[in-house]
């Protein structure tokens, strides 16, 4: 008896700790699921900046839109995909089969989109990608697999836009060995290949979890490259600026990083000495013009967060948005009905330009995407808003 | 891509890490051999030493004293460890609970989640970092952050210092003969569960050691000890449970496999490198290098 | 004489299993005590009782007039009832001079000085001094009961003191000295003694009353020769002489 008594305590505790990751509903609110890295291996400051996007959406359509569908609110049920597949197809099973979610999105880490898609291909519920840029999310033309995020061959052309601009020869990629890593890897030995660059490209690879890249980049080094690019996603991304300067290889070598990390606040408070210099891909930049959606969402974000907004929460609140316009404009809450929406419906996200998913070739199938920017720290603290854009590389879809 | 330079380059960096993992491992299977109990929680008592030694050096003593907030930190988690091992722990014993591995396995899951979920509560989605003024230095041919080889010889002072404190004062003798024989230092006349109570403070004190050690390395976030206490479980499968020369061996073996494999045999496999080695050691001796076969009665 | 160490009506159960079964006994003051029985009549029982691992069902235990039943063994041995082992509970990896430190230490007592005095004079006594660094683990069976018994020598408070098979396989010359130990230690201190032995010569030589146990419960009490005499005790014996 006291032996049941302490375990059921023990759970009681452990059941509350985890109580706050799924809100609360009421009856007939419409349910928009979130599915984000909120541990690691997966990456809980992208997830967390989602969800703040996320939560803004819903704020601004059951306040400033009246709700959808004829007045009903939205909510949303979040799952911890803890960047791995197995903890991301359980998550989505459970927005779509308990909480009746609507569809799906957040999606951050490729191979979680990969994985959930198999099974949203049987389950119906759809699934837009948030940050998610891998090919095979909508390569394989699936009705449910919608993003709104730079795709891999958009990105490397941006690369290599970036190489020529830059006039570098020899190139270190450094990439994790998940679907984004290699994704991105692959493609651009294969882009830099059939357009017969003159660039040596060099590729090492380590595993997501790692503690210690010194024994890759000690390669690297003796490889005597003029820019590294570093694809990695969370903490290796920022091991791999510490451990590249102690071992002497920046700040004389460049670095690109492959997406908008150093925009993140933490970024100079991490890397207050070595930060400088950097490169990085960015999908958003202040300067444009945005939607007035976009121009609410500063602002508000802004006020509650005493800090400007970056894209992951851009794109987490424009994918929520999307996903309540075509509820509101199928007038259903029926997964197959929301996919129809998507499909021919148009949307306003946070970007000036409107969102469709046009049923497009190739990577291109119901795949919008942002325009790619590339950003350089010039000086240390410098805020990305004011820093220089290196250049700005539309993408289109081949037709 | 061969060359005796990288050969040593990679040993050097792959002692480094093991050593810092050793110190994980170390407060695993110290309170293991002690309390008899597996804490799963370890990890997140790495994870609030690094916030309290992130708290000090910003908010109090400035980067040029994390010296001294390395063992502030770690005194904090100590006394923590001894405030919640009387809670959770101590009824595994006095509460006549039969499965005790079932209880504590429960228990410290349930600690481990209340821990991590508060801190991210509390802690906001952002990485932090105390910072570091130490200069690169140079080990040999290998440069290396001047925090993290800080790290390194702050673990060997650590770990210098817990063995004194095992081979030379009477608290020492008393949990020494405690990992032995629980019974056998009762009947001598020492209350196991106040000793209970100071080997989890210890033990979890050596987690935070590290985390604040690596505050600056690896950074401060709410799931920062993850990583680190898988290591910890590999080192204690390859040392053997309860057994503190094992944990070090162990630790420096791994760290060396790892960077080794990584860099003469294929870089995309770090971590398996670790896992095969852990393998290997079940077939061949599943106690562990230095783990007893039969333990004592 | 009042006794020192008193039980009334002490009893343990194992699910169906009766182990010991409304034990009376009292010991007095200084007395050296034996305690038979054949396998299983409830004697380890007894002493787990007495020295506070087990919690007694019902019955009382009193040392010097103040009850303990149902404390902690810390709290008892601190009372100064200690405790030897049927297997010898030494501390394998432990030196000699540890082994012998830690019950003296056990008692609060900074003095480590004194303590390892202590301990080198019964490493002396007991011819181990030459061991005094090795692992307790390196001791022959003898050299292991010998330090066992002496580690609770150690303790100064030391009144009453009980010994679980402390002659079991172990040869005649160390049986004597462990022997002697006893019977000095009584001599000097006024330690009451509780042996639990199969060893009859022995106890005929150590214990002047015997106390007999037969399935949990004390069946006969007197000198050797007195309970020897009895038909139930040759009975429960099953023909086994005593010698």
């Amino acid at each position: 008896m006291p032996q049941s008594r302490a375990l059921a305590g023990a759970l009681a505790v452990a059941l509350t700790a985890t109580a706050g990751i799924v809100a609360a509903k009421a009856a007939d609110e419409v349910i928009i699921g979130l599915e984000i890295p909120l541990s690691p291996p997966g990456d809980p400051t992208a997830g967390q900046l989602i969800r703040r996007g996320g939560e803004l959406a819903v704020e601004y359509v059951n306040t400033k839109m009246g709700g959808v569908a004829g007045g009903k609110k939205i909510a949303l049920a979040v799952e911890d995909s803890q960047g791995r597949t197995e903890a991301g197809i359980a998550g989505y099973r459970r927005l779509a089969t308990e909480e009746h979610a609507v569809g799906v999105t957040g999606f951050f880490h490729s191979s979680v989109n990969i994985a959930v898609n198999e099974v949203a291909n049987e389950i119906g519920v759809p699934t837009i990608a948030t940050q998610a840029s891998a090919a095979e999310i909508t390569a394989k033309h699936y009705d449910i697999a919608f993003r709104t995020h730079a795709i891999d061959p958009i990105r490397v052309e941006a690369f290599r836009e970036f190489v020529k601009k830059k006039g570098f020869k020899r190139i270190a990629m450094v990439a994790e060995t998940t679907d984004y890593g290699i994704g991105i890897s692959d493609e651009m030995e294969q882009q830099t290949k059939a357009a017969g660059d003159k660039v040596e490209l060099m590729k090492v690879t380590f595993d997501h979890a790692t503690t210690d890249l010194t024994p890759q980049l000690l390669q690297v080094k003796a490889f005597k490259p003029d820019l590294v690019i570093n694809i990695a996603v969370g903490q290796p991304l920022d091991l791999m600026i510490d451990q590249a300067t102690t071992l002497g290889i920046l700040p004389q070598t460049a670095m690109l990083i492959s997406y908008d990390a150093p925009a993140r606040p933490q970024y100079w408070k991490l890397h207050p000495q070595d930060g400088n210099g950097i490169y990085f891909i960015a999908y958003y930049s202040p300067k444009e013009k945005l939607s007035d959606l976009g121009d609410w969402l500063v602002k508000t974000y802004e006020e509650k967060y005493k800090e400007p907004p970056i894209y992951s929460s851009l794109n987490g609140f424009g994918d929520v948005m999307i996903l309540a316009q075509a509820v509101d404009q199928a007038k259903s809450t029926d997964p197959k009905a929301v996919v129809k929406a998507l499909e021919t419906g148009t949307f306003k996200s946070w970007a000036a330009a409107p969102v469709t998913f046009p049923a497009a070739k190739g990577v291109y199938w119901h795949n919008w995407s942002p325009p790619i920017l590339v950003i350089h720290y010039t000086k240390p603290n410098e805020d990305w808003r004011q820093a220089e854009v290196v250049l700005e590389h539309v993408g289109t879809a081949p037709q | 891509m061969f060359s005796s330079e990288l050969l040593a380059q990679t040993l050097i960096a792959g002692v480094m890490i093991g050593v810092i993992y050793a110190l994980m491992a170390l407060g695993i299977t110290f309170i293991y051999s002690i309390v008899k109990m597996i804490n799963w929680a370890m990890g997140e008592f790495y994870m609030i030493g690094s916030f309290v030694q992130y708290a000090l050096v910003v908010y109090l003593l400035g980067p040029d004293l994390w010296w001294v907030a390395a063992p502030l930190s770690a005194a904090t988690v100590f006394l923590l460890g001894m405030v919640i091992e009387p809670i959770l722990i101590k009824p595994m014993f006095t509460q006549g609970i039969e499965r005790r591995d079932d209880y504590a396995t429960v228990v410290t899951i349930a600690l481990l989640l209340l821990l991590r979920n508060l801190a991210t509560a509390l802690g906001g989605p952002y990485q932090r970092n105390p910072g570091s003024d130490l200069p690169t230095v140079m080990i040999g041919p290998l440069p290396e952050s001047g925090a993290r080889f800080a790290a390194f010889l702050c673990t060997l002072l650590a770990l210098a210092l817990f063995y004194l404190l095992l081979k030379r004062t009477w608290l020492g003798l008393a949990l020494r003969a405690a990992a032995q024989s629980r019974i056998g230092v009762e009947t001598a006349g020492i209350d196991i569960l106040r000793l209970d109570q100071v080997a989890f403070g210890i033990g979890v004190a050596l987690a935070a050691i590290a985390g604040a050690l690596l505050a600056p390395v690896f950074f401060v976030f709410p799931t920062n000890g993850v990583v680190t206490t898988v290591k910890g479980f590999e080192i204690i499968v390859i040392g053997g449970l309860g057994s503190i020369p094992g944990a070090l061996v162990a630790g420096i073996l791994l760290g060396v496999v790892e960077s080794l494999g990584t860099a003469f045999i294929s870089s995309p496999y770090q971590n398996a490198y670790g896992f095969l080695l852990v393998l290997l050691i079940l077939l061949i001796r599943p106690s562990g290098l230095f783990g007893e076969r039969v333990r004592q009665a | 004489m009042a006794a020192l160490l008193e039980t009334a009506g002490l009893s343990k159960r194992f699910g169906g299993l009766v182990a010991t079964n409304g034990v009376d006994v009292a010991i007095a003051a200084g007395e050296i005590r034996g305690l038979i029985g054949p396998n299983g009549a409830g004697k380890t029982t007894l002493v787990n009782l007495l020295t506070g691992l087990y919690a007694p069902d019902a019955g009382d235990i009193r040392l010097a007039g103040e009850s303990i039943a149902g404390l902690s063994p810390h709290r008892i041995a601190r009372k100064g009832l200690l405790r030897s082992f049927q297997v010898t509970r030494l501390f394998g990896n432990l030196s000699l001079l540890d082994n012998l430190l830690l019950p003296y230490l056990a008692r609060g007592s900074g003095a480590v000085a004194e303590g390892l005095a202590r301990a080198r004079h019964f490493l002396d006594l007991t011819r181990l001094a030459p061991l005094a660094e090795a692992p307790a683990k390196s001791l022959s069976g003898g050299q292991r009961a010998l330090l066992q018994v002496v580690c609770g020598f150690m303790v100064p408070e030391l009144k009453c003191y009980v010994l679980d098979e402390p002659f079991a396989g172990i040869n005649p010359v160390i049986k004597d000295r462990i022997i002697e130990l006893i019977l000095a230690d009584n001599a000097e201190r006024g330690t009451t003694f509780l042996i639990v032995s199969h060893e009859m010569t022995v106890m005929r030589r150590l214990c002047p009353k015997i106390t007999v146990m037969i399935e949990g419960r004390v069946i006969a009490e007197g000198t050797l020769e007195e309970v020897a005499a009895r038909r139930d005790v040759v009975e429960a014996y099953l023909g086994k002489t005593l010698a």
